[in-house]
Formats: C-alpha cells, structure tokens, sequence
C-alpha cells in the first residue's frame, strides 16, 4: 500500500511538471534553499542526476563557446558576406527597394499587431527571474571557455613546441574577460533589484506588458548597432566575382534603416492600437488582412523588381483590356445576379466555365494565341459566375459582388502587367532574388498556393464520393510516400519535358510547383485532422435548413475545421519553411547555398563553411522558434477562451 | 378516408440531370476519367519529348556497366546499374535501421528528462528539443559534414585504438560483424528454434494459468532459443537440401508458359471484382431475402464489374510483357534463393573482420575489412538521428502526459504494485496514443536520410542521380525512387498498425 | 384496423385539411437490419402529430427520412404534394419547407445566435440582411431570448440553445416542423422552457412531427398519437384514445412502463 502511495505521489507530482511547464506563468516562489532541494536534490538520485547533468552541460556549453570564439573561426566570413547571404546579388546601388520593402512589412506587422494582439502581461517577478538567470549564465559561460590563445608582436598566435597554440593562464583570462564580468554583474544586480522590490505579496501580481518588453528588447539591440563596430568589411560584387573590402562597417551601413524600421513597427502598433477603438476598426481590420495577402506578391515582382512599363503598350493594350473585362464582366455579374436569373443564370456560368477552360487546353497545344493575362481573366470571371448565384437578390449585395470584381480584376491585370515588364534592376544571376530573400519568397508563395489545394483535397478524402476518396487518398499517400528532394528532382529536371513544344516554365517556377503540389498532401491531412473532429449534427444541421453543399462546406464545416486544426497548421508552416533549405540541393541560391558553396569558393574565405552554416541555422531557429512559441501562446488564449 | 389518399401517388423519374444518384456517379466518373486522361497525356508528351531528344525511356541501363564509383556502400564499384541502385537502396535501409534504432532511445530518454522531476534534466531536454527541431534537418547534416571534415587525416597509426578504432577526416572505422557462409542455414534452425520457443511459452503460460506458479514463460522461451541458436552453430550444414527445394521451385515457375499467366491474370481480374459484388450484395442480404438496392449500389456494382473487365483487357492486350517479367524475376528469386541456402555453405554464420588502414599510392586510406563509416554517413546519421530524437522525445512527453491521472489513482486503489502499475497500465495506455505518430516519425526519418546527396553519402537518391547523369535515363530511375520510397511506407505502416492493433486488443 | 378508425377520429378537426405529409409502405434498411417496415400514415395540414415508442423502433428514423436526411429505400413520401425522390430539386424544396429541430441543438458553434438564424434566410431565400436580422430578432423575441442574439451557442443554457434552435428552423418559414426528441438531452428544469415555445407553436395551425417521451406535452396538444415499434406503427388514436383506452397489448406495456 505504501508503494502504491508513492506511485500515485510520484505520478502526481510528474503531472503537476507537465502542467508546470505548459504554464506561462511558472515562477518558483519558493526560498531558494527550498526550491533547490525540491527541484535538484530531493533524494540521493536525485542529486546524483544533478551532478552528472551539470557536469555535461556544462562540457557542452564550453565546447560550444570554443567553438565559436575558437581562433580558427573565420567570422569575418560571414560579416563579409552578409549582403550575400541576405539577398544574393542584388545590386547595392537599389538596396533602396529592399529596406522600403521590409519597411513596408514592419510597418503592416505593428499595424496588425496593434490591431490584433492581446498578448496580455509578464510579471516583473518572473522577468527578474530572467535578469538574474542569464546574467548567471553569462558568468558561467565568462568562466568555462578556455582562456584565449596569445597573439605575438607579428600579430600571429605564439605556439608551444608541440605546435599547440599557447593559452594566456586563467587568471589572466579572467582579467581579459572584466567587461563581460561587469555585463553579468549589471544583469544580476538589475534582476535581484526587480526581486527584492516585487517580491511582496501585494506587489507580487504588478506585470509589464509583452509588447513593451520585446519593443525595449529590439530597442537595446537597434542602441547595440550604433555603439558596437560589427564588422569590418562590406561586401561588394565585381562581374561575378566576390570581393571583400575592407574599410567600412556593417552596423554603419545598416544603423539608420534598422532605426526607421523600428520607428515604423513601433508607431504603426501603437496607431493599431489606437484605431482598434475606433468605429472603423473593422474596415481597417479587412483592410490590413487584404494588404498581407496581396503585398508580398507586390513587393517582389513590383518594389523589387522594378519594372520599366512601356506605356505606349500601357494605353493601348493593357489598361484598355483591364478595362473592358473589368467593365463587362462586372455588367455580365450584374446581369447574372437579376432576382429570377434562374436556370440561364447556371447554364451562362457552365458556358463561361467551359470556355474558359478550353482557352487552357488551346494554350496546351498552341491552337490559338491569346495572352495569358486573358486566359486568367476568363478563368476568374467563370468562377465569379460560378458564385453568382449566391449573390442574387438586394442591390448592396449584387453591388459587394460587381465591385469585389472590379478590385481583383484591377489587382490581376496591375500585377500580370508588371511581371510582364522587363526589370531594371541589373542583375548577375538568372534570380533576381536569392539568399534569405528567396527562402522566405518560395516558402511564403508555397504557403499560399497549397492552402486552397491542401483544403480541397482534404475535402475529397473525407467526401461520401467513393471516387473522389480514392483520388485524393491516391494522391496524398504517394506524395507523403516519398522524400520531398526527389519530387524537386523530379519537377525540376522532368518538367520540362511534359510540356508540350513551345512551352516554358521557369526552373523557380517548376520547383514552386512541385513544392507545392508536396506541401499540399500533407496540408490536407492536417486539415482533414480537423474535419473529421466536425459532428455529424453540424452536417444534417446545414443540410435541414436546406444549405447547398457548397454553402455547408463554406460556411459551416470549413470555419470550424480550420479553427480546429490551426496548430498543427502552423506546424505545417514550420516545417515548410524549415524544408526550404532543400531548394540548395536543387541549384537554386538560397541562403544555406550561399553559406555552403559560394562563401568557401570564395579566395580569401576558401573553405570557410561552418561559420556561415552556423549563422544559417540561428536565422532559421530565430524564426521557427518565434512562429512556434507565439502559436503556443494563442493556442493556450484560446483553449481558455473557450472554457 | 384518410389511407385512400396514399394510392393516387403516381412516379415520375426525375430528368437524369437532377437525379442525385446519377449526378453523383456522372461527376465522379468524368473525374477519374479526367484524370487518368491527363496523366495520359503528360506520360504521351515526355515520351514524344523523350524520344524526340533521343532519350530513350527503357530500363536497359539496370544491366549494363554504369561506370560510377559508389562512396561507400556493399560494393563500392558496380558493375550493373542496377547493382549500383542495390547498394544505394542497402545504404539507404541501413542508415534507415540504424537511426531508427538509436534515435527510438534516445529519444525515449530525452522525453522521460523532460517528465524528470529533475529541474536541470528538465531544462536540459527542453533545449535538446528546441534547438534541433527548429533548425532544419539539411543545415544539421551540412553542419556535421563540415566539421567531421576538418578532424585530421588518416595516417597509418591512426587513433584513437589502432587496429580496432580509427576517427579520421575519412570517417569512422570499426570491426565489422557480418554474414558469412553458413547464415541462411543457421537462419532455419533458428526459425525451427522460434516455432519450438513460441510454442513452450504457449505451454508455460497455461501452467501458470492451471497452478498459479510463477512458470517464467518468456524467460524459458527465450533460453530455448540461446541453446537452439549455439545448438545450431555446429549442425546447420545440414540443412543444405533446401538450396535443392528452391532450385526445382525455380524450374518449375520458368517452365510456365506466357500465355497461361495472362489469362490467369485476367481471370483474377475478372474473378475479383466478381468476388467483391458478391461479397457486397451479400452484405445487403436480409434474412428476408435480399434488402432492397438502390440506385447508389447498383453503380457501385457496375464500377466494379467495369473495373475487372478493364484489368483483364489490360493484362490480357495491353501489357503482356508483365507476364514474363513475372516468370523471370520469379525464376531469379528462386535461383538466388537456393544459391544462398545451397549445399557446401559450412562455414561460420557469422564472422567478425577487423578494420585495417591501407596504401594504395600516395595517401593511406581505409581498406575494405573493417565497418567503415564515411563521413557522409556520420553526417546524415548524427543528422537524422538527432533531428528524429527531439520528435520523439515529443511524442513520449505527450504519450505518458496523455494517460489520465485517474488511470493511476485507480491503479493504486486496486493496490497494485508500482511497477505493476506502470507496466500494465500507464504503459500500454501511452503507447497507443504514441504508436501512429511515432511510426511517422519512423517514415520521415526514412525519407530525409534522402539528404544524403548533399553530403555525398551514396543513398539510393544520389546513386540514383549519378547513373542518370550518366545514362539520361531519369525517368526510369524516378520511378525506381517511387517504388523503393512507397514500400518503404507501405512496410513500416504495416507494421505500425499490426501493433496498433494489437494494443487495440490489449485495451479492450 | 385500427388505423382508419384512429385517424377518423382524430380528423374530425382536420378533415377537410389537405394531406402534408403522405407515407406509403416506408422501408429502411441498415445493411441487414431493417428499421422500418412498411410504415403508412398521413398528416394533415396544422395537425399536431406526436410519434412515441421505445428507443430503437425507428421513430427517429422515420422523422428523418422525412427531409432525407436518411434515403428511404422502399415505399413513398409526399411532403405538401411533392414527392420525396432522387430529384435535386424536389429535394431542395422539401427541405426548405421542412424545418427540423434535432436532440443535440446542433447549433452552428462558431456563429452568433443571430448569423446562425439569419444564415439560411440570406443564403438559401435571397433576403436582404436587413430583413433577415429584423425576423430573426422577433423570432428571438417569440421564443423568449431576445437578450441573447449577440451571444455565441457555447455561451447559452441547453433550453436556450434548444429555443435558439428552434428559431432557426422558423426563420425559414416552414409549413412542417419536425422535432426529433427536442428535450431528451435537457436537464429537467429546462425543459418546461422548450415545451411552452412548442405548445405555443403548435396553438399558431404550423403542422408538426414531434418525435418525444414527454407524454404530459402529447396529452395537452397532439392531435394524434402514434405508438411505433420494431419498424412499424402499433396503435394510432387521439390523446384520449391513447391514454384511456389503448386497444394493443405493446401499447399497453409500453405506457405502463413509462407513465
């Protein structure tokens, strides 16, 4: 029996780890005597775990800092490159774009942010916690890296005679080390300060919010820039041939547009923040949702890319074709959705589909010529025609459907016009985007285009049509069934050859493809996860109140699916950007290429690879870790939400 | 009054077109048939593109020389193409095996440090996990690869044990345990050892059942085996006769003649759909009679008859060149068979080779004997097994999180013991909820050890894409890819779900 | 025999009403079980029909064959003169004549009281939001939440989601409701709520189906009573033929186990 107590206190006490740690609020309010002997030495298995954990962390910890501050690191590698790794070779004299660019981002970011955004507060308790634990670390880590090699009078490490390099003694080191001493020091007695003073029951609840900690945070990185000399050389780019060049400084490069991209996050938060209270924060609302999805498509083929329109072309082809589909096809809408269209309304819309269709198939074989921009414009005016009858009735409604396609119908033609128009910016690579810039550009395009192809086949897989079941079903198994790398192989090198004569695609464009078609299959499991948790009621529900198929998936079983299933989404976002790594392996330049092979063929950096990789892999934790703990933090707004 | 109004009901079929019943199959037919009608059109394409390149789409290049040198594998020099995509796929299942193996412990281990009532253990396994999950797998693997190719060069004395253990800019090499002459033979007295031990357990447990005693059934199981196996080591020659079994199997399948495997397979086609509408009108059988069908059923059942009689014009017409490749790969199987368990086989099962350091010309490399690893593989294994590890740890977390905590209480309640407790409670509760996505997390370890090719390490894609480098053969060796890749999940889902079965069992 | 008897009795009321709802020799099979054999009755038009039995007769079955949320597989069913048949469009006109209030809500969850009413009136009858939103409150208002049109299902009581259902169905403007055991899943107190918005439903002439064990609700306004079981109608009559004077021997038991 006593066994069995032990058991259940045991178990008791894991769950209560569990729950611990799922908590955001843990602080251990216990003396620190108390706290260490529950938490490290409760029995003598206990404290022996402890020994032999601290002893390996801490191996692991001084391995780690003599590799980084190794003097065999090459970090200037790196610093060099910077430019390198972020955007590939776009050219430096247009750097201009990419700051408005990412300036436009972090402003539409704080926007939301401030509109949105409840992230609530973190208690000073808990943030003196934080203080006083990485000025600990910090002093810990001062201690067990190995003291510093010594540089003689020429500038070059003094070796022994074994060849080993020759190491100051440790005290010394310590001595070198004195302003990182006083860094921990500062951390530490700013932490114990905010603990002594917040520790009092009644000032134990007195919390700061999130968004001022992480705005402070990013505003002492932004002072780091402006006092500390990153770097010490800037990277320029000579008819392919990468050359350092020593003289200036990355943070004076870089100091005043990070200052302007921290004003703009700041202040669009804080003007959210204001307009959420406002009357018109729906609209805004709406508004700033539009501009997420349609920016980064703005931003790369326009901002980016520059395009020199022609505008004798403009005015006599392109704005009066936007025009009359956008005019017309608003008229054929208008007419479509006349209270009592009835049965013509449906056979106009199948015409229109069929047609609209067949333009594709002519392009297939090269029937006919017609520019693709007509073919898109056919295609969505059938849709829209399509939807129609869902609009039929009042004049606002009929009015909502005619003016949505008027702004798509400018939007389309607006971008396909740009992306047509040849680039100014002069360019070394085929890409006129690499490094980080393509990793996020394909990642954030796969995203989008497999969320409509992942829902429907979702769809299919879970639909009554045994047909359609077995389609998807196919689909998704063989896909899941087989490594991403050898489905990019496979649209890479064998695309080409299933298109018929005339026809070419793009080696990016054939990758996003078949990324696409990947990210897909494995989309519609984590959507269909969250369509069979639907009740059968909600379906017979839709059904008895006489909902048309359509109308129930759209209004009824997809709203709910997808609020179901948005963790492991977000994990499906996670690892899509994780796996854009791989475009490296298929010949395109993104940024682990340019750490892996273009920085070591370099003839100053020649094998240089870890540094870069090293960076590589802090850039992609950086994200994946923000994406991931923020997707934590609303799962957990919203399961409690709910109770 | 009321009842004489029913009888005035007259029927009208609606216009097929509003018919829900046909609506829903014409829909779906004109899907599949969509499809398939443009996978036939892409496949007519690349073959018309194919051939007008003048690349021709066969699989020839599987039996000729390819001329590539492997980096490591269980022939480093091939001398077929498809001996080359043989060594890649061993390379392949190997490291699948191995990093499945290593990372199923540590990953268990990670997650119980992180239910660890341990603060620091806690903390430590929060990191572990952090840090590798959201790093991607590939710059893992790169990273490793660059490390392990700056360690120092191999010499002739090279450490840390000379002779046993050699860590080099080469790699790892260490003895290396194999197969040696008399392994199949032993393999069926141990099989014979398997059948005799499962059937003692049986024995043992319904003693137990019957007295009550302890009877050790797994233990005296498992002991049966030991004697057999060392029993084995001396007598399996004598199992030789089996190479002459399968060598008259192999006769026999190639003395089949073409033609009568088509119409087999045609009638198979056209018996199995037969089979299917039987067995489906059955489950509408009533004991009334048969239940009413409707107009659903009645598609279906056209569906399926259409579908037998389509397999059998297919076998029969359209692909008759599946029959003899059935005869021949199974007359080779039987050939190969028999050679393994053929007679004369007396050696050792099982040998032991020590590693040795060579010099072929100016630089000491590795030789064959020894298990050597390169450092392509101990970057894609370290890579994969630690990446897979922090996933793991993960599922084990959740899993043993998931078990309701009244599941404990009542465990102890009922007085059981706390190791009886654990074992025969919380355990197998954890493990259902653990098993499905621990088997994907097995099947995406399978798959990513794919990010071989960017380290070098010759798996089956990089063996893949040297021979259609050389050969231009890339569609061929795609599919290949696709098969191999599809079994691969084909078996580990097997496996997964026979014991997700049985746990199922196990619960009730 | 009893059949005819029974429904002349209870139209008297009703008897020069048209038909509403015909069925004819209705079969159901579940792969080899069959839940209903050849069940025949009529509806008329403002009839108040109460369907009772034991769990498992195939009363639920029945009521929702009548908007096909269940494929009836032999026999026929008319709905207000049109027949219940594969045809899209009879399909679609049935159900939008027919309202249906389940046992489980099955409120929409992630909608407002409001949107959840007004959502079929908008999307399938084309009315302006407006005028949808206007019905949808003094439908709030009839079943008595008006307070509640902003809130979401989750934050309601059962009675209330039960009403908010009910709401639902009639925002469509139905000439049948079918209610399929609407209190079963209620806690006692709340269920007097549900039954005072049905009585008073079925004061207001609407035809309605109620399939329920709440025999005081049967007593005070069916119009006829029908007993089924095994997949077939036992016994029907009126309230006080039912109650009174029973003249099956299942009908008996049955009232004797439950009253």
């Amino acid at each position: 029996m006593q066994d069995a107590n032990q058991l259940s206190g045991d178990l008791e006490f894991q769950r209560g780890i569990g729950q611990q740690g799922s908590s955001p609020h843990e602080v251990p309010s216990l003396p620190v005597g108390q706290w260490l002997r529950k938490n490290l030495f409760s029995n003598w298995g206990n404290s022996l775990l402890t020994l032999l954990g601290s002893f390996l962390a801490l191996l692991a910890l001084r391995g780690v800092l003599n590799f980084v501050f190794s003097e065999n690191r090459e970090w200037d590698a790196v610093r060099t490159n910077l430019r390198a790794l972020m955007t590939l070779s776009y050219p430096e004299s247009q750097y201009i774009r990419v700051w408005v660019s990412l300036g436009f981002v972090a402003g539409l970011a704080g926007l939301s942010a401030g509109l949105w955004a409840n992230w609530g507060g973190v208690s000073v308790k808990r943030l003196s916690t934080w203080l006083m634990g990485s000025g600990g670390l910090l002093a810990v880590c001062v201690i067990v890296r190995e003291p510093s090699v010594i540089l003689g009078s020429d500038g070059k490490v003094v070796r022994t005679v074994d060849g080993s390099p020759q190491r100051e003694s440790f005290l010394d080191a310590m001595v070198d080390r004195s302003s990182w001493w006083i860094a921990a020091a500062v951390l530490l007695a700013l932490g114990t300060l905010l603990w002594g003073r917040f520790t009092s029951p009644d000032r134990r609840g007195v919390e700061v919010s999130v968004t001022s900690v992480v705005f402070v945070s990013l505003g002492l990185a932004l002072l780091s820039l402006w006092v500390a000399p990153y770097g010490h050389y800037a990277f320029i780019s000579e008819t392919k041939s990468y050359v350092a060049e020593s003289g200036r400084t990355v943070a004076f490069s870089t100091k005043l547009p990070w200052t302007v991209m921290l004003a703009l996050l700041c202040g669009f938060f804080y003007l959210g923040r204001i307009l959420r209270r406002s009357d018109y924060a729906g609209i805004i609302k709406g508004a700033s949702n539009l501009l997420w999805l349609i920016s980064p498509l703005t931003l790369f083929w326009v901002v980016l890319r520059d395009p020199a329109l022609d505008y004798g072309h403009v005015m006599s082809t392109d704005l009066p074709m936007g025009l009359a589909f956008g005019f017309l096809g608003g008229a054929v809408l208008w007419s479509l959705t006349r209270p009592g269209v009835g049965e013509a309304g449906r056979l106009v819309a199948t015409m229109l589909l069929g047609f609209a269709i067949f333009n594709w198939v002519a392009a297939f074989f090269g029937w006919y010529p017609m520019l693709q921009k007509a073919r898109i414009s056919f295609l969505l005016l059938a849709i829209a025609a399509l939807l129609a009858p869902n609009f039929i009735g009042e004049i606002a409604k009929r009015r909502q459907l005619v003016l949505s396609w008027l702004g798509v119908t400018a939007l389309v033609h607006y971008l396909a016009t740009m992306i047509n128009t040849p680039s100014t910016v002069e360019l070394q690579s085929s890409e006129f985007l690499g490094g980080l810039g393509l990793t996020l550009f394909v990642a954030l395009i796969v995203v989008l285009l497999s969320f409509p192809l992942g829902v429907l086949l979702a769809l299919g897989r879970t639909s009554k049509f045994p047909i359609f079941r077995m389609l998807s079903t196919s689909y998704i198994e063989v896909i899941r069934g087989v490594p991403l790398i050898s489905v990019l192989i496979f649209f890479s090198v064998m695309v080409p050859l299933f298109l018929p004569d005339g026809m070419e695609l793009a080696e990016l464009a054939a990758v996003l493809t078949g990324y696409t078609l990947f990210s897909a299959a494995y989309l519609a499991e984590n959507v269909r996860g969250g369509l069979q948790s639907i009740t059968k009621g909600q379906y017979e529900a839709a059904d008895a109140i006489g909902l048309t198929a359509a109308q129930r998936t759209g209004f009824i079983v997809l709203p709910q699916a997808l609020t179901v299933s948005i963790p492991q989404l977000v994990g499906q976002v996670i690892s899509t950007f994780k796996e854009t790594s791989l475009l490296a392996i298929i010949g395109l330049f993104d940024f682990l290429r340019v750490a892996n092979s273009v920085i070591p063929a370099q003839s100053e950096f020649l094998g240089v690879k870890r540094e870069g990789i090293l960076l590589v892999a802090m850039i992609y934790f950086f994200f994946n870790f923000t994406i991931s703990k923020y997707s934590q933090r609303l799962e957990r707004r919203v399961g409690l939400g709910e109770r | 009054m009321a009842s004489s109004a029913p009888q005035s009901i007259h029927h009208e079929r609606p216009p097929l077109y509003r018919d829900v019943t046909v609506v829903k199959w014409v829909v779906q037919v004109v899907a599949l048939l969509l499809t398939i009608g443009a996978l036939w059109f892409l496949a007519k394409q690349a073959g018309d593109n194919l051939r007008a390149s003048n690349v021709p789409t066969d699989y020839d290049f599987l039996s000729v020389n390819p001329g590539i040198d492997l980096s490591s594998g269980i022939d480093t020099d091939p001398d077929t193409g498809g001996r080359a995509l043989w060594v890649g796929m061993v390379n392949t299942l190997r490291m699948a095996i191995a990093g499945i193996f290593v990372a199923t412990i540590i990953g268990v281990l990670v997650g119980l440090a992180r239910l660890s009532n341990n603060w620091l253990l806690r903390k430590l396994g929060t990191v572990f996990v952090e840090t590798l999950r959201n790093v991607p797998l590939l710059v893992q693997i790169l990273f490793y690869g660059a490390i392990f190719a700056s360690l120092d060069r191999v010499s002739m004395d090279v450490g840390p044990i000379n002779g046993w253990l050699h860590i080099s800019n080469k790699g790892l090499s260490m003895p290396r345990v194999h197969i040696a002459d008399g392994f199949y033979q032993w393999m069926i007295v141990i099989g014979i050892g398997l059948f005799a031990a499962n059937f003692l357990r049986k024995r043992r447990i319904a003693q137990q059942d019957l007295s009550g005693e302890e009877t050790y059934p797994i233990l005296s199981a498992f002991g049966l085996i030991v004697v057999i196996g060392i029993l084995g080591w001396f007598v399996h020659p004598i199992f030789g006769f089996v190479g002459n079994i399968f060598n008259s199997l192999s006769s026999v399948v190639s003395a089949i003649p073409e033609g009568v495997l088509q119409i087999v397979l045609a009638l198979l086609s056209v018996a199995l759909s037969g089979y299917w509408i039987r067995g489906f009108l059955n489950s509408r059988r009533t004991p009334a009679g048969l239940a009413k069908l409707t107009d659903d059923d009645y598609f279906r059942m056209i569906f399926a008859g259409t579908g037998g009689v389509v397999g059998a014009v297919f076998f029969l017409f359209l692909w008759p060149g599946l029959s003899s490749w059935m005869i021949n790969s199974g007359t080779d199987l039987f050939e190969v068979l028999s050679n393994k368990f053929g007679n004369g086989r007396s050696g050792r099962p099982i040998d032991v080779a020590l590693p040795d350091v060579v010099q072929v010309g100016k630089f000491p490399n590795y030789g064959p004997s020894g298990l050597n690893f390169s450092i392509g593989f101990a970057a894609v294994f370290f890579g994969v097994v630690f990446y897979t590890a922090a996933f793991i740890a993960e599922i084990v977390r959740g899993g043993i999180l998931a078990v309701p905590k009244g599941q404990t209480e009542a465990a102890s309640a009922l007085g059981l013991r706390r190791s009886t407790a654990l074992r025969r409670v919380v355990i197998p509760q954890a493990a259902r909820v653990m098993l499905p996505p621990l088997g994907n997390q097995y099947l995406n370890l399978t798959k990513n050890t794919s990010l071989a090719i960017a380290v070098g390490y010759s798996d089956i894609v990089q063996v893949g894409q040297t021979v259609y480098n050389q050969t231009g053969k890339t569609l061929p060796v795609v599919s290949i890819w696709m098969f191999f890749y599809l079994s691969c999940s084909l078996s580990i889902s097997v496996i997964v779900n026979f014991f997700n079965v049985r746990m199922r069992i196990v619960e009730r | 025999m009893s059949i005819d008897d029974a429904t002349t009795v209870a139209n008297d009321r009703l008897a020069d009403r048209e038909d509403m709802i015909v069925c004819v020799d209705v079969d159901k099979f579940y792969g080899d079980f069959q839940a209903l054999k050849g069940v025949t009755a009529t509806i008329k038009e403002g009839e108040v029909a109460v369907v009772c039995g034991p769990s498992g007769s195939g009363k639920s079955t029945w009521i929702r064959c009548i908007n096909r949320l269940e494929v009836h597989q032999g026999g026929d069913i008319v709905v207000d003169g049109i027949e219940l048949t594969n045809d899209l469009r009879n399909i679609e006109k049935i159900r939008s004549e027919v309202g249906m209030v389940f046992q489980q809500f099955n409120l929409f969850p992630h909608l407002t009281v409001l949107d959840n009413i007004t959502l079929a009136p908008i999307w399938v009858r084309k009315k302006p939001r407006a005028e949808a939103e206007a019905m949808a409150r003094s439908l709030l208002d009839r079943v008595g939440i008006p307070e509640q049109a902003e809130k979401f299902p989750g934050q309601l009581s059962g009675g209330q989601q039960q009403r908010v259902a009910i709401a639902r169905s009639l925002a469509m403007e139905p000439r049948v409701m079918l209610f399929d055991e609407p209190t079963s899943a209620l806690d006692p107190e709340m269920i007097k709520e549900v039954l005072d918005v049905m009585k008073e439903l079925a004061r207001s002439g609407i035809t309605m189906m109620v399939v329920t064990h709440e025999m005081g609700f049967a007593r005070e306004v069916a119009d006829r009573i029908m007993f089924m079981e095994g997949g077939e109608i036992v016994e029907v009559g009126t309230p006080e033929h039912f109650f009174t004077n029973p003249t099956e021997d299942r009908t008996k038991l049955f009232l004797s186990q439950i009253l």
